[in-house]
């Protein structure tokens, strides 16, 4: 076959190199680890006592676990390029459920746990049917779902706080510290394996990836992108079922309120995420480091006395600096790789 | 208006690119009331004509003159109208609409005058006594013929002296194709002058009152319809007589055929009949929309049909497959539209090569190993000459002719026995060209059924064994051998079955 190729090309095959180390592409993939190391080396000089201590790590890490897990939540469909607005009023709902059903329905903690992540299956499965068969945009399709399931909230609780009274040791213990681990945080840890596996050593999620990158082109290589669409919304409405029921466990009581304060900074770790390890789509290692970033600079800002509302400049200004500076990296990467070709 | 006087006159006009002619001392007149034939091979010169009267590019010599009055289209904006292939049209706003994004909305108050912007669309329709459509239905309803009559009917909104239309009919079938000449002669009859780029010679007979014929940027003839001939006017635009030679095709029936396609038929296609045997390289060859694309697709799994049958190593395929179905019996289509079909931005080499578990045959949970795929990719990549050299690297750093690489050799990889080809080398360069075509000679030679899918006459002279001409949804004819010369292509499919028929041997052709 060669032979009937350019000679002047046959004549210049190169030994096949590993993905170049320059510098952009360096900071292009670990970028968001070099920052967080800064941020534990910067604040743990400043506050050698209190930033590193076990009990604020571990009440960061309780903190932001609900967090995280519905960042790896939304990670899943904007895979596929289609938004879940709806994992912040599915996890409060989760939330209020989980309670409300042992202390108003008398239900057991395991059963009312089953029941919800049933319920989570069905919002996912509702989510993906309104947009692979009813061709809804999945932003106006999960916003309104998202809304609905406010509603139901609401009207379950009457729009009251639900008290977790006598609710079952085993239940809280769920989310207790144990031996210095956090509960919370072995979960987003287990969900995040499962979730690295799949996408990155598994043809499922390389097909969710595919979808992402071009819906036709996936379809004409023979991927069967409805049912990967409804998959990716099922295991988004799962993993938000999860966290709402963390969050259920770690408060202790339920409140129709809460749920839609957490889908913005899940949204901003996912694409924060998306800027690095792969850079240019979402993925499970960059979320997981977006959220603990920007976690633990918040707190320590705090610690040198910034006030509360500081929280929404630092997690507004690190969003656009960091994806900023990640469109500028692509740019740089694309164009040495156009060098390097000719 | 004195009557010696031309509504449109070019004279020695002339423009570079990179230092060769594309357009060399050309002459056109044009005359109010004149349907003028604009013919040549891709690449004569005829888009470059048309996109300097539309003022994208300036001409470097000769004059417009539009009534004795010289213009220039690049600072002028001129009474011309174009209409071009593809139309331009937006598919989610009303028909209406569409009008008014070319003749303005017209306005009461200073706000849009919304009952107005309806009737004035059904004006234009009424001026060319075409039955108009629901002003307010989406344009994205209508079919190809009502699409392409908007696209004329919108551009005599901006009253027009002369209007411009690049190959209207190509994606028409015959019927609605016939209907859209007769709106032209109707809007000549109103005093417009017409230019009409056209491919189907035969559809000028007729019709066009003169043509000119464009040959590597150079006019070769400006004349009367009536003083010309099809055979003449192919020869103008080849530069040589046509010559049919007798085919010695090697007999292919007494090769099993590998798919056997019988009256198959889908919408506004078909029916088409054919086969192609295991080994052999097969090309459905036509002008852009004459449906060779459809039956291609129709094949794979990614159109419906109508009826007939696909049987593929003598076994029925059923007609309601997917795409993932055929895969698995062994089908596999490189798509045409590589950028939008085949390129998954912002992946990597490795999973541009293998996207889904379709391809590498596997089962959704098992498990991809990095470096097994990084071997498979640095494999492929010595093998095709792929740069640069880099499995990671993002597919869209590498070169059109990079990329068509591996997209043909993700298709290979999938070990397909029949291989569907949509315009394998369309926009890649000669390196890259001659790459991909060993890659598929090499893949008929291991016992793949080759289907090439392709308006690139030279490729399919160069590629094919024998070329299935379609024209109008139709197979019309079939060359092998050494009858399968890109002249022998033009001809046929430029022509259609009825001149070719009449004016060459009939020997000659195996149809």
């Amino acid at each position: 076959m060669p032979d009937q190729v350019n000679p002047a090309q046959t004549a210049a095959i190169r030994p096949i190199a590993r993905s170049p180390r320059r510098l952009s592409d360096f900071v292009a993939i670990y970028g968001l680890a070099v920052v967080f190391l800064i941020v534990m080396a910067v604040f743990g000089v400043l506050h050698p006592t209190t930033f590193l201590s076990a009990s604020n790590i571990n009440s960061i890490l309780v903190g932001q676990s609900v967090t995280a897990m519905l960042a790896l939540a939304e990670m899943i469909p904007l895979a596929t390029k289609q938004f879940d607005l709806s994992v912040g009023y599915h996890l409060g709902m989760a939330q209020i459920l989980v309670i409300g059903l042992q202390v108003q329905n008398g239900l057991s903690w395991p059963l009312s746990i089953l029941i919800v992540l049933v319920l989570s299956v069905i919002v996912g499965a509702l989510n993906g049917f309104l947009v692979t068969r009813f061709k809804i945009d999945s932003f106006i399709a999960t916003m309104g779902v998202g809304t609905l399931l406010y509603g139901v909230s609401n009207w379950y609780s009457g729009g009251q706080q639900i008290v977790g009274m006598d609710l079952a040791d085993r239940f809280t213990g769920l989310t207790e510290i144990y031996r210095h681990i956090p509960l919370p945080a072995v979960y987003v840890a287990i969900a995040a394996i499962l979730l690295w596996v799949v996408t990155e050593r598994l043809p499922v999620g390389r097909s969710l990836y595919v979808i992402g990158a071009s819906t036709r082109a996936a379809e004409l290589t023979g991927i069967r992108v409805q049912r990967h669409v409804m998959g990716a919304f099922i295991a988004s409405g799962v993993l938000s079922g999860v966290a709402g029921i963390m969050l259920g466990s770690i408060l202790q009581t339920g409140t129709p309120s809460v749920g839609p304060e957490y889908l913005l900074p899940a949204f901003a770790a996912t694409l924060l995420g998306a800027t690095s390890i792969k850079p240019g789509r979402v993925n499970v290692l960059g979320t997981l480091l977006a959220v603990l970033i920007l976690a633990f600079s918040f707190s320590g800002v705090q610690q040198l006395g910034a006030a509360f509302y500081v929280q929404y400049f630092f997690n507004g200004g690190i969003l656009i600096v960091a994806v900023g500076l990640s469109v500028y990296a692509s740019a740089r990467r694309r164009r040495a790789a156009a060098k390097g070709q000719a | 208006m004195a009557d010696d006087i031309p509504l449109l006159r070019i004279a020695g006009l002339g423009k570079r690119f990179y230092g060769t002619h594309a357009l060399n001392d050309v002459d056109l007149t044009l005359r109010a009331g004149e349907i003028h034939a604009l013919i040549g091979e891709n690449g004569a010169g005829k888009s470059t004509l048309i996109k300097i009267l539309a003022g994208v590019y300036g001409a470097e010599e000769g004059t417009i003159a539009l009534r004795g009055e010289a213009v220039n289209p690049v600072t002028q904006r001129l009474p011309i109208a174009f209409v071009h292939q593809d139309l331009g049209l937006v598919d989610d706003l009303s028909v209406g609409e569409n009008v008014a994004l070319v003749a303005g909305f017209p306005k009461r108050h200073g706000l849009i005058d919304w009952p107005q912007v309806g009737r004035q669309a059904i004006e234009l329709y009424d001026r060319m006594e075409i039955e108009a459509p629901d002003p307010q239905s989406p344009v994205g309803s209508l079919n190809a013929a009502g699409k392409a009559l908007l696209g004329i009917v919108r551009a005599l909104a901006s009253r027009a002296d002369i209007v411009v239309l690049d190959e209207p009919t190509a994606s028409l079938p015959e019927p609605d194709a016939l209907h859209l000449l007769d709106v032209l002669r109707r809007l000549r009859a109103t005093g417009a002058g017409i230019i009409y780029v056209s491919h189907r010679l035969n559809e000028l007979f007729g019709f066009a009152d003169s043509v000119s014929v464009l040959r590597d940027g150079r006019l070769v003839r400006s004349a009367a319809m009536a003083s010309v001939t099809p055979s003449s006017l192919v020869q103008d635009m080849l530069g040589r007589a046509v010559e049919f030679a007798h085919g010695h095709a090697e007999p292919t029936a007494n090769k099993p055929a590998l798919l056997f396609v019988e009256a198959l038929r889908l919408h506004g296609f078909g029916p088409v009949t054919f086969s192609v045997a295991a080994g052999e390289i097969a090309a459905l060859v036509g002008l852009r929309g004459a449906g060779q694309d459809e039956i291609g697709r129709a094949i794979f799994g990614a159109l419906e049909t109508r009826s007939g049958t696909i049987h593929l190593g003598g076994e029925l395929l059923p007609p309601r497959e997917t795409i993932t179905d055929r895969m698995a019996r062994g089908i596999a289509l490189l798509a045409g539209d590589r950028g939008r079909e085949s390129a998954l931005a912002g992946m990597s080499i490795s999973e541009n090569l293998f996207p889904s578990q379709s391809i590498v045959k596997t089962g959704s949970l098992a498990f991809l190993s990095p470096a097994a795929d990084r071997a498979r990719t640095g494999e492929v990549m010595e093998r095709f000459d792929v740069r640069p050299r880099n499995p990671d690297a993002l597919i869209d750093w590498l070169s059109g002719g990079n990329q068509q690489k591996i997209f043909v050799a993700r298709w290979l990889a999938a070990g397909a026995r029949l291989l569907i080809l949509e315009e394998p080398t369309a926009g890649v360069d000669i390196g890259a060209k001659l790459a991909i075509h060993a890659m598929v000679r090499d893949a008929a030679r291991a016992g793949a059924a080759v289907l090439i899918v392709s308006s690139d006459f030279e490729e399919v002279a160069t590629l094919a064994d024998r070329a299935l001409v379609m024209g109008r949804g139709q197979i019309s004819g079939e060359l092998s051998g050494a009858a399968l010369t890109m002249d022998s292509l033009i001809a046929r499919s430029s022509l259609g079955e009825d001149f070719a028929a009449s004016d060459y041997a009939p020997a000659t052709l195996n149809a």
